[in-house]
């Protein structure tokens, strides 16, 4: 962390503003914090807990290792790679399903009550079928990622294609447009807050399914790195892949929120989140 | 949402969609092998056996005490904490990435060390459905709390309230909304806590009825319990949306 630097270059911002102005402002304050959470957290770990569990300094030994060492990527690929290609699986199918619930009645009648059950499970319950019909491979993986998702974007999707206003479909009607226009120009677009919406909360379900499934089938990913480390006591190795978890949910998470801003300047968020 | 339906074609709907997936089910599993999808019928038979020997009865009892314990801390220091945070700014300015951070963490990644740390036991367990649950909760409730105009505030102050008065009439009324849209999202995720502790850590409650059917090859029974699962996340959740719900109309949304 480079701390100090960042904090450098803000003070020289906001010199002008006063000496208060440069102790107190937002991105000094968060670093303060941050530094305080790292404090309190190593402190609280060398009083309290027995020598094996993970604490800053610990991990700070242990980084440089884990990162040089090409096993510990080869982890980090396979549980990304099944996230992503998951994601793509459930995003383009359930789209596909999102937007037939949403403007066809009969579709919507016959799969609502399923499609909100499904997305009401806790979705780990599924483990041990899903391992009795992919048996203990990476397809097994990638379908507890799929399954993970799908539901999530479909419910969003069809909400926002439901949610299309009539004067949309009519002006479309009226200058005499195709069906297939209708869907790729008038409703599609008009449903991408909600789809973005749903992506976004399908990526966390997507990145819980793949490290739920690794823990459940002991296959190589990040969370299979993280349950051998913690089981042999390496917890400092384990919680670097913990990190390489978190800085990808929370990347999705701000590349969703800057194609939001960028592309849909319009649409505010936090209304509807799910 | 439709509401021009009536209740009744609602429900009607439901039933005949639940009938025809029922027949296609039962069909598709006649026609297929028994070791991957068990008949409706089969499976319903063995939910009733379940039922009727009471293990059923007890496994549900053991997974709602988990998960209502784990739940209602979460709740409780999410909303309270969260509260806190809208009152003090600066507490807010410091904390908030890292609570965004938090709320996008997988926390089944915390699992094995909680295990290895904790053990089993009913404790380790709470810790798991709080830690999945109090995120949510949280980083609402402060969404909530930053878009609470300082106004508001001012207005409050310049009219002599008393700090007590600040939170009863400005700060709970605003934030609470948000804080319920958290316990909704709060409530699906520690479901998920909820199967996941009973699942890695020891194994209890419904989690260790799905597992053990899975390592058994109980093929009916595993698929019983998963719809028991779902029935109770479905009951679970919609009254947590129905608790959001009452309280949208406040935030002026037309959810």
């Amino acid at each position: 962390m480079s701390a100090p630097d960042i904090a450098v270059e803000r003070a020289a911002n906001g010199r002008a503003n006063g000496l208060r102005a440069l102790l107190l402002n937002d991105a000094a304050v968060r670093i303060y914090a941050g530094l305080a959470i790292v404090l309190v957290w190593e402190i609280v770990v060398r009083l309290f807990a027995p020598p094996f569990v993970a604490r800053p300094s610990g991990i700070a030994v242990a980084l440089p290792a884990v990162v040089m060492s090409g096993a510990f990527w080869d982890n980090v690929g396979a549980t990304l790679a099944a996230v992503f290609e998951g994601l793509a699986i459930a995003f383009a199918s359930g789209t596909l399903v999102g937007l037939a619930m949403g403007r066809i009645r009969a579709v919507d009648r016959f799969f609502e009550i399923y499609v909100s059950g499904f997305f009401a499970m806790p979705m780990v319950a599924i483990l041990p079928l899903i391992s009795l019909w992919f048996g203990y491979t990476g397809a097994a993986r990638l379908a507890t990622v799929v399954f993970a998702s799908f539901f999530s974007i479909v419910v969003n999707v069809a909400d926002g294609a439901r949610a299309v206003p009539v004067e949309f479909i009519e002006v479309s009607r009226a200058f005499r447009g195709s069906a297939v226009s209708r869907i790729l120009d008038v409703i599609l677009p008009a449903s991408v807050p909600y789809l973005l919406a749903g992506l976004r909360l399908a990526a966390g379900r997507a990145l819980i399914g793949a490290v739920v499934a690794e823990f459940f089938t002991a296959i190589p990913g990040l969370g299979y790195y993280i349950v051998f480390q913690a089981r042999t006591f390496h917890h400092n190795e384990a919680f670097v892949a913990v990190m390489v978890l978190a800085a990808a949910g929370v990347l999705f998470e701000i590349a969703l929120r800057h194609a939001t801003a960028r592309f849909l300047p319009w649409y505010r968020r936090g209304e509807r989140g799910a | 949402m439709r509401r021009q339906e009536s209740a009744l074609t609602r429900w009607l709907t439901y039933g005949v969609a639940l009938a025809a997936g029922a027949l296609i089910w039962e069909l598709g599993a006649r026609l297929t092998t028994p070791t991957f999808l068990s008949p409706f019928t089969v499976t319903v038979r063995r939910i009733a056996e379940y039922f009727s020997t009471g293990e059923l009865g007890r496994a549900l009892e053991s997974s709602l005490t988990l998960f209502f314990t784990g739940f209602v801390l979460a709740a409780v220091v999410g909303v309270a904490f969260g509260l806190l945070l809208a009152r003090l700014r600066l507490l807010r300015v410091a904390l908030e990435s890292y609570i965004m951070v938090l709320y996008s963490t997988p926390m089944v990644a915390l699992i094995p060390f909680i295990l290895s740390m904790m053990g089993f036991g009913f404790a380790p367990k709470v810790l798991v459905v709080f830690l999945f649950a109090i995120f949510p909760i949280l980083y609402n409730t402060v969404e909530g709390a930053r878009s609470i105009r300082p106004e508001l505030i001012e207005v409050a102050h310049s009219f002599r309230s008393t700090e007590w008065g600040i939170w009863r009439d400005v700060l709970i009324p605003y934030t609470l909304p948000f804080a319920l849209t958290g316990i909704r999202q709060g409530v699906g995720r520690g479901l998920v806590g909820m199967v996941s502790a009973e699942f890695f850590l020891s194994g209890s409650g419904i989690g260790a009825l799905i597992m053990r059917s899975g390592q058994d090859f109980d093929v009916p029974g595993l698929y019983g319990m998963i719809i028991i699962i779902t029935v109770l996340g479905i009951v679970l959740i919609s009254f947590g949306r129905a608790l959001e719900n009452h309280f949208a109309a406040w935030r002026g949304l037309d959810r």
